[in-house]
């Protein structure tokens, strides 16, 4: 016998757990009396935390305060925060001289203009701010950070950096207010010369040349009194170290993934056996050989200084942990998209540039920032051999007469430092995913 | 299974559009997989404009044949010479094959992080040299031929089977290749795709292209076919025209096959 249901069955509210708040608790929290105990005793718990907190963060601190002794004066149960402040520039700067931190800050401040489109939902040609921030960004910086003579080459580059900055904030301005891109303006302003693609491309590149040789021309006035590396330290070298590791690792180690996929078994073996040396040993382990070892293979009077032979002993290990999370998310690509590639004739660069890498990358962000963060606490290993980062000036803190054995406050301040940027590095990760998945659902 | 393509059948044969000159031809060929002859003297031609169906039980080899055409696969012995060129010889030939070869999979094998025009300009731009203008306004002549024009802007994943397998064909068609080779384009569609999908097919075998079909869709394979060949554990056991292929056939592998499939 069939059965007709005449009538629809009319849509009815969800229940009060599913829409209220209150609702909710009463489910979630307070459902069984055992559960309410657990609740209640757990607020507890969190209260009697946070109130200790409160009273010796906040309540009973010291903030100014000549030494240690005075701050006991002040209260016994609170924090001296008045050592830290007192210290705050070399946490920050470390021993730079300080009528030059001025060079740090305009770094830093160049850092966030040239980063910050990226954060902006409307700008385009994102790639395009990555790869500049990564080849440019660092041989800038590190001119205004360390000053003295530059090479030609450092000028070339720096000169570069000169004209991709202002094109980058160009390119911002030009998607907030016009929705376009510095590409596109550029492609309609060559295409009003001539229909010819291949005489639009050589008059893009000659405006590109064009720039690049005014930069030079201006850069090579611009000179910087010499900083000696010595002087680094705190928070801004722990970046220095940080970004230059972050900005070689990827790239290295998508070198290394490709190499140690290759079908040349030279390539295939080197690159294997570098990964997994450099893999198998501890972070510490390397930095010790880099700055004892490194010297004896390099030929005589060839001198590299303790920061540089960090910075790539520190490239060279991250880039090895890269290259193992890039091959991860290489593995994870369908063969199929190797052969639809093929099928279009693209070579073997064509198929992992457009195709491959872009799908593997996405799949990676999570472990790519993983391993960035990983990395900037990683650097505190280098307070070991006796540079000055963050964790060794916080560390110099309680060596220092006045504030003879303040330990605790230095750590904490140091523990949020760390957290405040590892915390937003996750965070922009999410946002990234997320944007991504919504450009293409699988 | 074949209810689908019923309709298909009273549009009639196609005329042939063979010529005389060989486009594909294939000697002695033979492959393993390790110890396992997957492939044993095959000896195959392709006329151009011709168009020849393959069928055969499922592990026979067929999907290995075609994918050798195209040297996704390497052979071990005998020739294959497509478009003049010898397969195997050197490597900057292979990229030359597979811009002049079409190749549609079962599962489409479309770009999921790409659009659907990016997904046909990036082989015409990039390999092709084309501009960009011009890979669109091409890209979109094909798009409006698999009669999707409206999905342009949209990605693979937002797409039906039968319309990504369409875009499947229209991004091989983007290339302007000199063969298509279809290795099962149905058989992962659900039964009201398979149809759209053979349709854009036939209207290409009208166009006078050279095909290799792998596929069960049989009156489909009646509809369009110069030559059906069946294949069984590696050797063509049968090759006849579709009439007397499937009215007739010789062998009893081919005979027990029909029954099993008709
Ligand atoms: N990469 C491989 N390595 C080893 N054996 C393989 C490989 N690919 C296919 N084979 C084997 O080769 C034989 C032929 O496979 P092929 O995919 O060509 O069959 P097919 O005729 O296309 O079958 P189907 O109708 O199921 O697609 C099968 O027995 C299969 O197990
Ligand atoms: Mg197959």
């Amino acid at each position: 016998m069939a059965i007709i249901t005449q009538n629809k069955t009319p849509t009815r509210p969800a229940p009060l757990s599913e829409s209220s708040v209150l609702g909710w608790m009463r489910k979630s929290l307070f459902s069984s009396w055992f559960n309410s105990a657990l609740t209640i005793f757990t607020l507890y718990i969190v209260y009697i935390t946070l109130q200790g907190v409160y009273i010796w963060g906040f309540a009973d601190a010291s903030l100014v305060a000549d030494n240690r002794r005075a701050c006991y004066d002040n209260s016994l149960t609170g924090a001296c925060w008045a050592g830290i402040i007192d210290w705050l520039d070399n946490i920050f700067y470390g021993r730079y001289p300080r009528e030059e931190i001025w060079r740090i800050d305009l770094g830093a401040l160049l850092l966030l203009l040239w980063m910050a489109p990226m954060w902006m939902r409307k700008v385009k040609g994102k790639i395009w701010i990555g790869i500049t921030v990564v080849a440019f960004y660092p041989f800038l910086a590190g001119y205004l950070f360390a000053g003295g003579d530059k090479g030609l080459f450092m000028q070339l580059m720096i000169a570069a950096a000169l004209v991709a900055l202002p094109a980058n904030l160009i390119n911002m301005l030009l998607g907030l207010y016009k929705e376009q891109s510095l590409g596109q303006l550029l492609h309609t302003f060559c295409a009003k010369f001539s229909r010819d693609e291949k005489v639009q491309r050589n008059l893009l590149l000659a405006l590109v040349v064009l720039s690049i040789v005014i930069a030079f021309v201006l850069q090579y006035q611009w000179q910087e009194q010499g900083v000696s590396w010595t002087k680094w330290g705190g928070l801004f070298l722990t970046m220095s170290i940080a970004g230059i590791g972050i900005a070689f690792s990827l790239p290295g180690g998508i070198i290394l993934a490709l190499g140690r996929r290759s079908k040349l078994p030279i390539i295939r073996v080197l690159s294997t056996g570098f990964i997994e040396v450099f893999r198998s040993v501890p972070l510490i382990t390397v930095l010790f050989m880099a700055t004892t070892m490194f010297p004896l293979f390099m030929p005589e009077g060839f001198v590299l200084n303790k920061l540089t032979q960090v910075i790539i002993a520190v490239c060279l290990f991250n880039a090895c942990y890269m290259a193992e999370t890039v091959r991860g998310g290489l593995q994870a690509i369908p063969k199929g998209q190797y052969e639809g590639a093929h099928t279009l004739g693209l070579g073997y660069w064509g198929t992992m540039g457009f195709i491959i890498m872009p799908q593997a990358l996405k799949h990676m962000i999570p472990n790519i920032v993983g391993n960035f963060i990983g990395l900037l606490k990683d650097t505190t290993l280098v307070s070991i051999i006796g540079l000055f980062d963050l964790l060794g000036m916080l560390r110099s803190i309680s060596r220092d007469v006045p504030w003879l054995g303040l330990h605790k406050e230095p750590l904490i301040f140091g523990a949020i430092i760390f957290f405040i940027i590892c915390f937003s590095m996750s965070k922009y990760s999410r946002h990234l995913e997320s944007k991504l998945a919504t450009g293409n659902k699988n | 299974m074949t209810d689908t393509t019923a309709a298909t059948q009273p549009q009639g044969q196609l005329s042939s559009s063979a010529s005389s000159e060989i486009i594909i031809e294939i000697n002695q060929m033979n492959k393993w997989y390790g110890d396992f002859h997957v492939l044993k003297d095959i000896e195959l031609t392709l006329h151009k404009g011709e168009r020849i169906v393959i069928c055969g039980p499922s592990g026979s080899g067929k999907s290995t044949l075609i994918r050798c055409i195209n040297a996704l696969e390497e052979h071990q012995e005998g020739d294959i010479v497509v478009d003049g060129i010898k397969l195997g010889e050197n490597l900057k030939n292979l990229d030359h094959i597979r811009t002049e070869v079409g190749m549609v999979f079962q599962n489409f094998n479309l770009f999921p992080h790409l659009s659907i025009l990016e997904n046909l300009t990036l082989g015409p731009i990039w390999v092709r040299k084309m501009s960009k203008a011009d890979a669109i306004e091409n890209a979109m002549h094909y798009l409006k031929r698999v009669k999707i024009p409206e999905q342009a802007n949209k990605y693979p994943g937002q797409l039906s089977g039968g319309q990504q397998q369409r875009v499947a064909i229209a991004r091989s068609l983007c290339m302007n290749p000199k063969i298509m080779l279809f290795d099962e384009p149905t058989s992962a569609l659900d039964p009201e795709m398979i149809k759209e999908v053979l349709d854009v097919m036939i209207e290409l075998a009208e166009t006078g292209m050279s095909m290799i079909v792998v596929t069960h869709e049989m009156a489909f394979a009646k509809t369009i076919a110069d030559r059906v060949i069946f294949m069984d554990e590696g050797d063509i056991v049968e090759e006849n025209e579709p009439n007397a292929f499937f009215d007739n056939p010789q062998h009893q592998r081919t005979q027990l096959f029909l029954s099993q499939i008709l």
